[in-house]
C-alpha cells in the first residue's frame, strides 16, 4: 500500500500543503491570513479532497515555515531551511545555492550533496524581500504578478537610488509624476531588489547551478536582473512557491523509513484535523 | 544671487538672514546685532524656489524689514541653491554646529533626527564640526518612521510624543524596518494594544537607531537633540532613557542651522554681534 506524507508551509504571506507518495498528489496555495490555525486545517483539508484521501491515509505531516507551530495536526515542526534544501534538492538535485525570495523575508541557502551547509537570512528589513515589490506595485497602481511582463518591454531603465522601501516608493512614485514609463520604473525597481538580494547572498560563495524559489522566482523580470548579478543562469522549479512543503513532506518520509529501517522510536505529536479557534 | 538684494543702506539696524531649504521645510532665521530679530518654517512642498522666496518674505515680515535693510543671506540645506536671493551658500552640517554652539556653548555631540534621515555630529568649543556619521537611507531611522505608525495609529505624527507618555507598557517592536513595524503595529492593534503603547515601542525602536548612530560617532557631552524629531517629546525621553543622559533641545529645533547660516552671513557683513549669547539664548 502506497504511504502518504504531507507537508505545510505557513509562509508570512502564503500557506502551501504538499501530499507525496512516489510523487505529488495534490498541493494547494491560499494566502495567509490571520487565523493559522482555520487555515492549516481547511488546506489541509483541501489538499486531501484533491487527493482523495482520508486524514488517517497521511503516515506523516511536517510543518515549516514562520506559521509552523499554529499546526495542531502536525507530527513535527522543521525549519524553512531544511525543508527548502530538502525540497530544491530532491526537484534539482545538481543544485548547490538556492535563492529563496518570500514575502516577507529573504533566504540564500548553500548546499553539498544535499546537505545545508551555510545560510544567510534576512527577515528585519523589507528591501530585498517580496513586500518591497508589492509597496512598490502598490505606489505604482499595478498589479504585483504583472511587475514582471511589465518589466519586459522597458525601452530605458531608471536608476532608483533608495535601498529602503519606503523611500524607494516615494522615489517611484515622484517620477512616475514626472512622466518616466511605468515598465521602465519597474525594471529600476528589480535591478534594485536585485542589487540588495545578491549584496546578502553574496555572503555565501555562490556556486552554480543557482536556484531561485519563493514567490519572487515567479517574476521574470527580478530573475532577469538577478541573473547577470550572480554570473550564473538560474533554475526555477515548476512550481518555486511549493519547495518548502515538498521538502517538508519529504524530510516526514525520510524521518519514517529511517526509524523503521533502524527499528527507531518515532515521534508523533499529531492531534486530529478538526476545525479549531484561535482559544483552543 | 540676485543682485538686487544687496544693496547698501545707511539703516544703522542691518541685519543678515540664514535660509535653510529642507526637503520637507524651509526655514530661515533674521539676525541683527540686537539678536535674534524673526524666524520663519515653511513646508517645501516640493517646490523649493518658491518655499524660499516664501520664508524669506515671511521672516521679513516678522521682523518688519524689507529686503533692502538685509547686508548678507547664506542658504544652506538639500534645496539651498534654490534661495535666489543667497549671496553665499554653506554646508548644512557646519551650519547646524554653529548654531547649536551659538545657542548651548557646552554642546559637543549633536544628534539631528530629521523627515528622511538622522545624523550625529561632534563639534569643538568653538563650534567647528570634527566628526559626524549619517544614517543608512533607511525609514525606520528617521522620522519618517514616525509618520507611518501615526497613520497606522489615526493620530497626527505631532500628538505621538504626548501620547506615549500615557504608557505603561511599550509595544515590542520586532524588525528595524518601518516597512515591518508597520505590520507589527497593525497587528499589536487588533491584538488590543493600545495607541499609546504602540507610540512608547515605536519611540525606543527610533531612539536603539539613534543611540547605535550616535554609538558609532562616539559620544562626548553635553548632547543636543535638532531637528523635527527634538519635537516630540516622547521621541527625547526615549533617546535620554537609552543613552542615559539628559539632553539639550533648543526651544526651536527646526531653525538651527538656518540660525548657523545667519551666523556666518553677520560674520561675512562685519556685522557681528556684540550681543552676548545670554540674551538671545531663549529666543
Amino acid at each position: 500500500m502506497a504511504e502518504y506524507f504531507a507537508g505545510i508551509d505557513i509562509g508570512s504571506t502564503m500557506t502551501k500543503v504538499v501530499i507525496v507518495n512516489e510523487a505529488v498528489v495534490a498541493s494547494v496555495i491560499v494566502a495567509t491570513g490571520p487565523e493559522h490555525r482555520k487555515l492549516a486545517n481547511r488546506v489541509m483539508e483541501e489538499a486531501l479532497a484533491i487527493a482523495g484521501l482520508d486524514f488517517d491515509k497521511i503516515t506523516y505531516v511536517v510543518a515549516t515555515g514562520y506559521g509552523r507551530i499554529n499546526v495542531p495536526f502536525a507530527d513535527r515542526q522543521l525549519t524553512e531551511i531544511s525543508c527548502h534544501a530538502r525540497g530544491v534538492s530532491s526537484l534539482l538535485p545538481t543544485v548547490r545555492t538556492v535563492i529563496d525570495i518570500g514575502g516577507q523575508d529573504c533566504k540564500g541557502i548553500k548546499l553539498h550533496n544535499g546537505q545545508v551547509v551555510d545560510f544567510v537570512m534576512n527577515d528585519k528589513c523589507a528591501a530585498g524581500t517580496g513586500r518591497f515589490l508589492e509597496v512598490i506595485a502598490e505606489g505604482l497602481g499595478i498589479r504585483l504578478e504583472e511587475m514582471g511582463e511589465l518589466s519586459l518591454i522597458a525601452k530605458n531603465e531608471v536608476s532608483i537610488s533608495s535601498t529602503c522601501t519606503v523611500f524607494a516608493e516615494q522615489e517611484v512614485v515622484t517620477k512616475l509624476a514626472e512622466g518616466v514609463p511605468v515598465a521602465n520604473l519597474v525594471t529600476g525597481v528589480h535591478k534594485a531588489i536585485a542589487a540588495r538580494i545578491y549584496g546578502m547572498v553574496s555572503r555565501l560563495k555562490i556556486e552554480p547551478d543557482v536556484a531561485i524559489t519563493g514567490g519572487g522566482a515567479r517574476n521574470i523580470g527580478l530573475v532577469r536582473a538577478l541573473e547577470p548579478r550572480l554570473g550564473y543562469p538560474t533554475m526555477i522549479p515548476d512550481e518555486p512557491l511549493l519547495t518548502g512543503a515538498i521538502g517538508a513532506a519529504l524530510l516526514g518520509k525520510d524521518a519514517v523509513r529511517n526509524a523503521s529501517e533502524n527499528n527507531l522510536p518515532l515521534a508523533r505529536i499529531r492531534h486530529p484535523l478538526q476545525e479549531l479557534t484561535f482559544f483552543t | 544671487m540676485c543682485p538686487g538684494a544687496i544693496e547698501s543702506s545707511s539703516n544703522p539696524t542691518k541685519a543678515v538672514i540664514g535660509v535653510d531649504i529642507g526637503s520637507i521645510s524651509s526655514k530661515a532665521v533674521i539676525l541683527s546685532d540686537a539678536g535674534i530679530l524673526s524666524w520663519a518654517i515653511v513646508p517645501s512642498r516640493g517646490n523649493l524656489r518658491t518655499a524660499a522666496d516664501e520664508v524669506v518674505s515671511q521672516a521679513l515680515v516678522k521682523a518688519s524689514l524689507s529686503v533692502v535693510d538685509i547686508s548678507h543671506v547664506v542658504a544652506t540645506g538639500y534645496g539651498a541653491a534654490n534661495a535666489s536671493l543667497a549671496n553665499q551658500l554653506a554646508n548644512d552640517i557646519s551650519c547646524q554646529g554653529i548654531g547649536v554652539s551659538y545657542l548651548f556653548p557646552s554642546v559637543r555631540t549633536v544628534v539631528d533626527i530629521g523627515g528622511q534621515f538622522s545624523r550625529a555630529f561632534r563639534v569643538d568649543n568653538e563650534g567647528r564640526t570634527v566628526a559626524f556619521v549619517l544614517s543608512e537611507k533607511c525609514a525606520a531611522g528617521s522620522g519618517r518612521l514616525l509618520q507611518v505608525i501615526a497613520r497606522v495609529l489615526q493620530v497626527d505624527v505631532q500628538e505621538l510624543g504626548e501620547l506615549s507618555l500615557k504608557s505603561n507598557n511599550k509595544v515590542d517592536f520586532t524588525t528595524g524596518c518601518a516597512v515591518f513595524n508597520e505590520s507589527e503595529a497593525v497587528s499589536r492593534i487588533a491584538e488590543g494594544a493600545l495607541k499609546e503603547d504602540i507610540a512608547a515601542g515605536v519611540h525606543r525602536a527610533l531612539a536603539a537607531k539613534i543611540q547605535s548612530l550616535v554609538e558609532r560617532l562616539g559620544f562626548e557631552p553635553d548632547c543636543a537633540l535638532v531637528g523635527g524629531g527634538a519635537k516630540n517629546i516622547g521621541l527625547v525621553r526615549s533617546i535620554e532613557e537609552r543613552l542615559g543622559i539628559n539632553v539639550l533641545i533648543p526651544h526651536e529645533p527646526q531653525i538651527v542651522a538656518a540660525l548657523g547660516a545667519a551666523l556666518i552671513a553677520e560674520e561675512k557683513s562685519g556685522t557681528k554681534s556684540t550681543v552676548s549669547q545670554e540674551k538671545t539664548k531663549g529666543y
